[in-house]
């Protein structure tokens, strides 16, 4: 039970393993006698799905943690700055349109600038009053210049990426620099010790490869905890409804057409579709629940939606159906085996949350990898209690932008059926028509969406805060004025210096940026 | 917008250019650039630092005059006191162009010499001549074209250089913090620095290739040349003490 942990076997190539791989091997070194050894299995007959083409802007810290240059990152895998949602039709569906950006509203610190928005909530928008971002987004104008160096931003910003060609990059980068054991291999059988560990995975060609902790990055399929194990899965179908996605590339128009640096989500009748720009095509999809639209209908809508937007003699590839199971595992670390990942839960992307999970997930396997198998059931608990705390704040946020919305149809009024909207979601928004979201509603250390998201969301979707007459010893309307006046300067500064999002990709293809 | 002809004996014929330094003339730069074939000299007279084009983010040297922008204080009413002035400086109002020109049939590119003939420089008036009343080059106008190959080139190499300290990791950010004698205090940001402690760290073969490209005595040139930022915060305390 004191062994210590030394051997590391992750199950499952895909983002979610290449990436756990990376994180792992880029806190602890994987050579010499206290180093940890790391073997990715990965199965050559098993597709990855290749969805989460959206990162959100944790990821730079993250590639830059793992030691990769954000110039080949960008280059290899037809990456793009991404710096906000923008949310089409979800109020009203009469061309209506609010962002969601990953800046923090200026001046968050200093006061609740939401307070102060509210008597101007008929000027301006709350993004648009309180981050440059919104409007950077709306004229196409990437977060930073050719001369930042990697990873520094002007605006902060995530990634639209080619999933598939990140997988191939991170692979790369792992075992070439980060001594990752690397066998194309498929997993055939599970074995266990006396005590229903996992002793090691068998494998076609490859005999049996044994460890000390497993992870399962095998997806859906869920092989070490759901299959092996059988741990509950807990489905949210009855929060949020959408089931079913069909994917699809779109080419440009032309070889230079403007690249968005927002995920653009425009609602339909019975969900919404995601178009993500990267620089050689678009990724546009159709996520929606089936209970209330047939495959035919949506692809239709699917097709409406692209054919303005490209041209008549562009084909479009075939389009891809994916089922979506929404819900998550009871718990995601059992015995000796965590899972990361699709296996261990998947919600629709609507706010990007799946690479992030997994970042998450993967950071706390590295900086709190147990010592030895006996403190490591409490490590589990730990991090079960955190990532199922973290998987009901991204329900309740993603229920959040449907329980707003003014649309009629029968998909959207089930979506505000109180039976379908999480309690502590409900509580929030009763105390919301009173206060605005600051401070107290976030509590824990890496919290997923900071206070700062929330009211984005309520205030973008028309949500109406009625603050109580009381009078405060301290007036900070004029720090909140001045916030509101700054914003105004700085957002001119920014759209004067910088240049559009394809402009600054294109240069840095040919100049690349610097480290420093 | 500039307005660039390539120069020629006929249409230029009565053509001067005015060499003075003045404001009026573009003079007041705050830093301009400069190659380690030029260091020698520069480094005489000005802290020598790296920044970014700020059209292609790569790392150029900088010769530094002052500490904030249109600020020379090097310059005044009489002129720049310097015994040297950067070939970048110097250039105005020329600028080499390529052209590409096809000779027995075969296409090859071909620097020439132009002038901005919108530059104040410019003049029929004072200013050193480009031609000979009776025909040919006069001197100043051979010494300008040697000048400009001489830079051409040397701002090829240095593109490398600053490539090679890039690639070496060897720059660094750094901030500058003025306090003048009147206790007001500057910040100067966006300024590289070559590390000196990382630079000691490079193995031997390194510091060969360095040797090699003729870089090594160009790193320490840049070192030793921020000195200079004494006598330039001299000349700021000076030119404040006299406003006041």
């Amino acid at each position: 039970m004191d062994r210590p942990i030394k051997k590391i076997v992750i199950v499952g190539g895909g983002s979610a393993g290449w990436l756990s791989a990376g994180i792992i091997a880029a806190e602890h070194q994987t050579e010499g006698e206290h180093g940890i050894e790391i073997t990715l299995i990965e199965s050559p007959d098993v597709a990855t799905i290749g969805v989460g083409e959206g990162s959100w802007p944790s990821m730079r810290q993250t590639l830059k943690a793992i030691g990769i240059s954000e110039t080949e990152f960008l280059l290899q895998c037809d990456a793009t700055f991404k710096q906000a949602s923008k949310f089409d039709n979800w109020i009203s569906g009469a061309n209506d349109s609010y962002f969601h950006p990953f800046s923090l509203p200026n001046g968050f610190f200093e006061a609740n600038i939401a307070e102060f928005w509210q008597a101007h909530s008929q000027q301006v928008t709350f993004a648009d009053a309180t981050t440059a971002q919104s409007h950077l987004c709306k004229q196409g104008l990437a977060p930073k210049q050719i001369t930042s160096p990697e990873y520094a931003f002007a605006c902060n910003y995530g990634y639209h990426l080619d999933a598939g060609k990140f997988s191939q990059f991170l692979q790369k980068h792992c075992c070439e620099k980060l001594g990752v054991n690397h066998v194309l291999d498929h997993v055939v059988n599970i074995n266990n010790h006396e005590n229903g560990d996992i002793a090691s995975v068998s494998t076609k060609q490859n005999g049996d490869i044994a460890g000390d902790l497993f992870i399962d990055c095998t997806g859906f399929k869920s092989l070490l905890l759901g299959e092996h194990y059988n741990i509950d899965f807990i489905s949210q179908k009855h929060v949020l409804f959408n089931d079913t996605a069909l994917a699809v590339h779109v080419p440009y128009p032309e070889e230079n057409s403007p690249i968005a640096s927002h995920t653009i989500s425009t609602a339909q009748t019975s969900g919404w579709i995601w178009d993500i720009g990267l620089p050689s095509r678009r990724g546009v999809g159709h996520v929606y629940s089936s209970s209330h639209i047939s495959d035919d209908e949506a692809e239709q809508q699917l097709r409406s939606y692209i054919a303005p937007t490209m041209c008549s003699d562009h084909n479009l590839t075939e389009i891809r159906k994916i089922s979506i199971n929404p819900g998550y595992r009871s718990k995601f670390w059992h015995k000796n085996c965590v899972a990361i990942g699709m296996s261990s839960g998947f919600i629709e992307p609507l706010e990007a949350s799946a690479l992030a999970m997994i970042e998450l997930s993967a950071k706390m396997v590295a900086e709190q990898l147990p010592a030895n198998r006996q403190v490591m059931d409490i490590t589990a608990k730990r991090y079960n209690e955190k990532f199922s705390y973290r998987w009901q704040r991204i329900i309740e946020f993603l229920k959040l932008h449907y329980v707003l919305s003014n649309r009629t149809e029968p998909y959207w009024q089930d979506n505000k059926h109180s039976e379908s909207i999480p309690e502590h979601l409900a509580e929030l928004l009763t105390l919301w028509k009173y206060q605005t979201p600051y401070s107290y509603d976030t509590h824990h250390t890496e919290e997923l969406f900071p206070a700062a998201s929330f009211q984005y969301i309520l205030y973008g979707m028309g949500f109406k805060t009625q603050l109580p007459e009381r009078a405060k010893r301290e007036d900070k309307s004029l720090i909140a004025n001045k916030i509101f006046n700054d914003n105004i300067a700085h957002t001119h500064k920014l759209i004067n210096a910088l240049s559009t999002n394809r402009e600054l990709l294109n240069k840095i293809k040919q100049y690349g940026l610097s480290k420093v | 917008m500039a307005n660039h002809a390539l120069v020629n004996p006929v249409a230029h014929k009565d053509i001067k250019i005015i060499t003075d330094r003045s404001a009026k003339y573009g003079d007041n730069l705050w830093y301009a650039l400069t190659f380690p074939r030029e260091f020698r000299s520069a480094q005489a007279h000005y802290p020598i630092f790296f920044n970014k084009d700020p059209n292609t983010g790569k790392f150029v040297a900088v010769a530094l005059f002052g500490f904030k922008d249109k600020e020379n204080l090097f310059l005044d009413d009489d002129g720049w006191h310097a015994s040297y002035i950067p070939a970048s400086v110097q250039r105005h109002p020329f600028l080499i162009a390529n052209q590409t020109v096809t000779e027995d049939g075969v296409e090859h590119k071909k620097r020439m010499l132009t002038l901005d003939m919108d530059s104040p420089r410019v003049s029929h008036v004072e200013g050193e001549p480009l031609f000979l009343p009776f025909g040919g080059n006069s001197d100043f106008l051979d010494k300008t074209a040697s000048m400009m190959e001489a830079l051409h080139l040397g701002a090829i190499d240095g593109q490398k250089f600053t490539q090679t300290l890039a690639d070496l990791d060897l720059l660094e950010p750094f901030t500058l913090d003025v306090t003048l004698n009147n206790g007001s205090q500057h910040q100067m940001i966006g300024f590289y620095t070559i590390n000196e402690d990382k630079l000691d760290a490079l193995d031997i073969e390194q510091l060969q290739a360095l040797k090699d490209a003729k870089y090594l005595q160009a790193i320490y040139m840049a070192i030793a040349s921020q000195s200079n930022i004494r006598s330039l915060i001299d000349k700021k305390n000076a030119l404040v003490a006299a406003q006041a």
